[in-house]
């Protein structure tokens, strides 16, 4: 596996910016200023970035209520997804949706989604239109190891693996489902084992890792692109904040976020080895930090001052005309 | 079961949760080995080794729901005439991380286990073997892509290490001692392969598993079996080195175009590819040997896990004193000859096997 400086920089930025979006965020929604729910996605970057770094205009994914870090990675713009979390006009969705709701079909992002479980039927009908019309394009469903639980994810591994589908089915497994521990709740040990069931490869790894993230995801999107059909990837990985903002978390141990933290962190295993092999000085990286900063800043500032939908508002974006 | 003996005997046993789930399912048909069938393995482990009158199991803990498997086989009553060896799950918070692996291996040397059975791959063989000093290995295959551990049944292999472990069978008789590549990087070893270690020209350890043949440049072999999967074959279908040999291969690699000898090995399940040999030559215990790369990734037992840039120095040493192995066959063999598992009745006198 190769990655040329462009490359790693732009990993390192996709990264940084839903780090930084994040962790704005849970700062922000402290002071009541944000409708809704929240449901952040700190820690976990290095999943949606290592796979969404293979994607073009072509593909599509499907994301879950802790949406955002699927959306930045698919490109939608950040100034609009602060402002739609903030109910504003100038959101994606008109300031409509809300965190949960945030899509951007334009940019092949079929939307965070309320419903649990709710993306992987979606990419079925995305896979399938690639398929006939021979576009080229794979379509990808990020699950939490709650929504894999799910029947609609089953019938649509059944549905995707019958109709040989250029679809991947990522399982983000951070051990919960709310409050419940995956351990308690998931019938087997690891989600692999479902993926024989399916006729389908199953392999699982370290969503720490970007590199071993990006690595897998290239040869699952490369088999699905080529007619190789579906795949079942477990990234097995970590949310640094409760389930929704807010969550007392009376689940997880003390220093349990603590030492993954200190440990296990994306962003800054990422930095020790491409630092220490001097493929990247860390100059560049800093300067990266702060232009993110900026942009977050620069988001938020813009997204608090934006006028809300009007009632006038009220009736559009109600039906889709075809 | 004859020859009664001391009691007080452990066995340890690691069997890695993570084994069997890597990138060679996506890229290379390689086959999935699902958690039950571990629990059903150790189950069977469980009824040999108590049978040959091992008192004690020590497992390690997990967080992968193992060891919850374990204990709810535990609670069921046990198949008529078997006695388990009392089980205890070693205490400590895993980090589902490979130091579980090697904290647990520690723990279970200083409580003076008699033998470890070890299922998993190459990889979890690797890291029992750093930790194992002089304790006898029983591995089992469950990985892809395994040459140091066997596919066995776990009965029999239970049966083995149980017969090492109370001393029944003698373990000079039934061992054998593995050789092992030494990785040196900076002056202090830091890891060691049991079959291969491989320099690639890739960038990064990524998702672990080397499948590709382009860009690998060096090849060591503390041993090479022209039947082997994996790295290893490319020197077993050129020049095949035992176990036992007091060497092993040095092999430097190139592209089948500019190569005078193109190997065409399986190096992984499903993958048999071309691969150019510049140069073989042998490779003698206590040898220390230099990369010719300066920047790239280094393969133990052919999964990636040491980067290493230009300011790094690292050598490869063969050396005499891997881990130690008990050979199943020759076990079994030896107690046969011993007759441990046959017993004399009256009534059938004259009948059975034995009648010295
Ligand atoms: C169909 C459905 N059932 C229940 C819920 C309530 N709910 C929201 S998130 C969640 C847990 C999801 O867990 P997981 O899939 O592991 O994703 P994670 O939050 O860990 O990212 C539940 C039960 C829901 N939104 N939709
Ligand atoms: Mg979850």
């Amino acid at each position: 596996m190769q990655l040329s400086k462009a490359d790693l920089l732009r990993a390192y930025r996709m990264m940084k910016t839903i780090r930084e979006f994040e962790e704005r965020l849970h700062v922000e929604f402290a002071t009541g200023e944000i409708p809704g729910f929240v449901h952040l996605y700190a820690g976990e970057e290095a999943s949606a970035t290592g796979f969404c770094m293979h994607l073009d205009g072509r593909d599509k994914i499907a994301s879950t209520h802790r949406g955002h870090g699927h959306s930045i990675a698919k490109g939608c713009d950040v100034d609009a997804m602060m402002a739609e979390i903030y109910g504003k006009k100038a959101g994606l969705c008109g300031g409509k949706g809300g965190s949960m709701h945030i899509a951007d079909l334009d940019k092949g992002m079929l939307g965070a989604n309320g419903i649990v479980g709710g993306g992987p039927p979606l990419i079925c009908g995305a896979g399938l239109a690639a398929k006939v019309l021979k576009t080229g394009g794979v379509a990808i469903a990020f699950v939490g190891d709650g929504g894999f639980n799910q029947g609609t994810t089953a019938e649509s591994l059944n549905l995707a693996s019958v109709w040989r589908l250029p679809c991947l089915f990522v399982v983000e497994n951070n051990g919960y489902a709310e409050a419940t521990s995956s351990k308690y709740s998931v019938s087997c040990d690891d989600f692999t084992d479902r993926a024989a069931a399916y006729s389908m490869p199953g392999i699982a790894v370290d969503g720490h890792d970007f590199f071993a993230v990006y690595e897998a995801a290239g040869e699952a999107i490369k088999r699905a692109r080529s007619g190789g059909g579906p795949s079942l990837i477990e990234v097995k990985l970590n949310r640094y904040y409760g389930h929704f903002e807010g969550d007392a978390q009376t689940y997880r141990g003390v220093d349990e976020v603590k030492n993954i933290r200190a440990t296990k962190d994306c962003l800054m295993l990422f930095r020790k080895r491409v630092e220490g092999a001097k493929l990247v000085d860390a100059a560049e990286l800093n300067k990266i930090d702060a232009d993110v900063l900026a942009q977050i800043e620069n988001a938020v500032k813009k997204a608090k001052a934006a006028p809300k939908p009007t009632a006038a508002d009220l009736m559009t974006d109600v039906y889709v005309s075809y | 079961m004859a020859n009664s003996q001391p009691r007080g005997a452990k066995v340890g046993i690691v069997a890695n949760p993570a084994a069997g789930r890597d990138i060679r399912r996506l890229v290379a048909q390689a086959s999935v080995f699902p958690i039950a069938e571990k629990r059903n393995m150790m189950t069977r482990a469980f009824s040999a080794l108590g049978m040959t009158g091992v008192d004690e199991v020590m497992l390690m803990p997990d967080g992968s729901g193992l060891n919850d498997r374990i204990r709810h086989a535990l609670k069921l009553p046990l198949p008529e005439g078997q006695v388990w060896p009392k089980v205890t799950f070693i205490d400590f918070e895993p980090e589902d991380s490979p130091a579980d692996t090697l904290r647990a291996v520690r723990f279970m040397v200083e409580q003076g286990v008699g033998a470890i059975m070890v299922l998993g791959g190459d990889g979890t063989n690797r890291l029992v073997a750093r930790v194992a000093g002089d304790v006898p290995l029983l591995s089992l295959s469950t990985g892809t892509n395994n040459v140091f551990p066997a596919v066995r049944e776990a009965t029999i292999a239970g049966l083995a290490a149980g017969l090492v472990a109370t001393g029944r069978v003698d373990l000079k008789e039934a061992c054998y001692r593995n050789k092992a590549l030494r990785l040196v990087v900076n002056g202090a070893v830091s890891d060691l392969a049991l079959v291969d270690l491989c320099i690639s020209d890739e960038l990064f350890v990524g998702s672990k598993a080397l499948w590709r043949a382009e860009g690998l440049d060096q090849l060591f072999v503390s041993f090479a079996e022209a039947d082997a999967i994996g790295l290893s074959s490319i020197a077993g279908l050129i020049r095949p080195v035992s176990r036992r040999a007091p060497f092993g291969l040095k092999l430097d690699l190139c592209p089948p175009a500019r190569a005078a000898n193109v190997v065409a090995a399986p190096i992984a399940p499903g993958i048999i590819v071309e691969v150019g040999i510049e140069a073989v030559s042998a490779l003698s215990t206590g040898d220390s040997v230099p990369l010719r790369l300066r920047r790239g990734v280094v393969a133990l037992d052919g999964e990636r896990e040491v980067e290493f840039a230009p300011a790094d120095q690292v050598m490869v040493r063969l050396a005499e004193d891997g881990p130690l192995s008990i050979d199943i066959e020759r076990t079994m063999t030896l107690a046969a000859q011993h007759g441990l598992f046959v017993r004399e009745t009256h009534a059938l006198r004259g009948v059975g096997a034995r009648t010295a």
